[in-house]
């Protein structure tokens, strides 16, 4: 009796062992998502990144209030944001104003991608035909429809008018329609009305969706440019909860206020 | 050269203002077929619910997904009915019970609310603060409905706020966790999708007409669609701290068809160009709300 049992577990120890032996002659085995009822990958859940994007997309030494990071600039392939030289003089000009200047210190929306690496979480939620993007900072959303829309047109604003797609297993989200009110960071990267941001998420891992933003803006900027950067799954957050930045200036008697038009 | 296709464009943009002068905003007066006074809507909209199967999702829940707005009697207004005053056009009211439709105030209470009906510079929706529960509703705006698996998700147009409900009947957070949003908790009850709101932080209102809430109050919405285009909305609020017995709410959601809608941004505290005029810089509004203790 004691034999065959023997000879199972070699075989099935056998087995194991070629399954692995292959896996790695074949490289690291590709993940693969968990999937919606209607099989595109799931990215729902309560997610945050676990970088200093928010302060500066660049390589960045730590100064006051601001931690130290390595950029996300992923092309051009020397981490630099590929500036027209105006426009670069406007950033340098905005990064000594940041303190007062960045619209996030006047709990403005935050913009698109920020609002995507910011140090608050999100939540994202999925159907068939529509995505939604639910942050904290805020009370903002990004609603992103998957069938096609027409856009209004002329449309202005603080978070762009975004569509979406799957490409394969890449949620890719196209998004127009801004004002040149936001910032990138706090760094005072900035970008004009004429930016449009074309984004990807790959749920990579179970807790990671590899995020990738090219921006496109032909009046600050001479050539695209792309950010790569993983967010993480909050596996101790079942809800996110509510950041309402200027709420919380006026309880301490800094209300933010915006210019007065003249008399 | 100008000048008259100016005049033309001013005269035609002017009609609407000079037909509307003469006849008094039309009302139709039915919503789902029911009449819109809130205790006869609310028998007609129950009875028809008892006969009506609504749409399904995936996953077998009441379909309740696209665009909604309310028909809510001016309720964003004033939760009672009323004559109307400064900037608050009369109303109909909507409360169901009690049935004079009045809030059951405790004395303390009604003596605060009459006091702040005259200070609507402290009404939070001024200061953009999210409109909390059941007001998000009440709003002149509309919102879109998601029905991702597990959760109903209201995406308002008003500020865009939002409501996320859990639909797995999940522990609320610890009591001492006040928010401006609430924590709502929702499960299904046959058709009828139910949310319980609790973690309010009392700093909301319910109207533009000095209707206030404490940290104490306890909101349960119900949801029942009773016609393909029609939802009944329910509230009841209790808060032992202010009323004297618990009080409904009801009104009419209808689902907004237009071919190729969606919500356009909402920025709110972005354009604020009066904050001054709130919080007393002027002298002409102090809102004891926003002002710091020492302030006070």
């Amino acid at each position: 009796m004691k034999l065959p049992m023997v000879g199972v577990t070699i075989a099935v120890l056998l087995s194991i062992a070629m399954a692995l032996v292959s896996a790695q002659g074949a490289g690291p085995r590709r993940y693969v998502a968990p999937r919606t009822p209607d099989g595109h990958p799931d990215l729902q859940g309560v997610w945050q990144v676990r970088n200093t994007a928010h302060w500066d997309l660049q390589h960045h030494a730590g100064s006051y209030k601001t931690p130290a990071g390595l950029g996300v600039v992923v092309d051009p392939a020397d981490g630099t944001i590929p500036y027209q030289p105006a426009a670069l003089a406007k950033k340098n000009e905005n990064f000594k104003t940041r303190e007062t200047d960045d619209p996030y210190e006047k709990c403005y929306l935050a913009g698109v991608p920020r609002t995507m690496y910011l140090p608050l979480p999100f939540q994202i939620f999925q159907t068939s035909t529509e995505v939604a993007i639910v942050s904290e900072y805020v009370h903002t959303w990004r609603w992103i429809p998957l069938t096609p829309l027409p856009r209004y047109p002329g449309y202005e604003s603080w978070m762009g008018d975004p569509r979406g797609r799957w490409d394969g297993d890449t949620l890719v989200v196209e998004t127009v329609g801004f004002n040149d009110q936001t910032w990138l960071d706090h760094a005072g990267n900035f970008h004009s009305d004429a930016l449009k941001v074309t984004e990807r998420f790959t749920r990579t891992a179970e807790d990671v969706i590899t995020y990738e933003a090219t921006m496109e803006d032909p009046k600050v900027f001479t050539r695209p440019w792309t950010i790569r950067m993983p967010i993480y799954r909050h596996r101790d957050l079942d809800r996110i909860l509510e950041n309402e930045c200027y709420l919380y200036a006026e309880e301490v008697g800094k209300p933010i206020r915006g210019q007065h038009p003249e008399p | 050269m100008q000048t008259l296709p100016r005049f033309l464009l001013t005269f035609v943009l002017l009609l609407p203002l000079a037909a509307s002068a003469q006849t008094p905003i039309a009302r139709p007066a039915q919503s789902g077929g029911c009449p819109t006074e809130s205790i006869a809507f609310h028998a007609c909209a129950v009875a028809k619910a008892r006969t009506f199967t609504p749409p399904r999702t995936a996953d077998g829940k009441p379909d309740f997904q696209g665009y909604w707005r309310s028909r809510n009697n001016g309720i964003a207004y004033d939760v009672e009915p009323g004559e109307g005053s400064f900037a608050v056009p009369p109303t109909g009211g909507e409360i169901i019970d009690p049935p004079d439709k009045k809030i059951p105030y405790q004395p303390w209470a009604l003596a605060k609310r009459n006091e702040l009906r005259t200070k609507s510079f402290e009404d939070p929706q001024g200061h953009c603060a999210p409109s909390g529960a059941p007001r998000k509703n009440n709003t002149l705006f509309g919102w879109r409905l998601m029905q991702p698996r597990g959760f109903v998700v209201f995406l308002y147009e008003s500020m865009h706020d939002y409501r996320i409900i859990p639909t797995d009947g999940r522990p609320h957070l610890p009591a001492s966790i006040k928010l401006w949003h609430g924590d709502p908790v929702g499960h299904w009850e046959g058709n009828t999708l139910v949310v319980d709101y609790r973690n309010l932080n009392g700093k909301h209102w319910f109207d533009m007409s000095g209707n206030f809430q404490t940290e104490n109050i306890h909101v349960v919405e119900r949801y029942t669609m009773f016609d393909p285009d029609t939802i009944l909305f329910e509230a009841t609020i209790e808060d032992a701290t202010m009323y004297t017995r618990p009080w409904t709410l009801a009104f009419s959601l209808e689902r907004n068809k237009e071919v190729g809608y969606y919500q356009l941004e909402y920025a709110c505290h972005e354009g604020e160009r009066d904050l001054q005029h709130f919080t007393g810089d002027t002298g002409r509004g102090q809102s004891q709300q926003f002002k710091t203790e020492e302030q006070k």
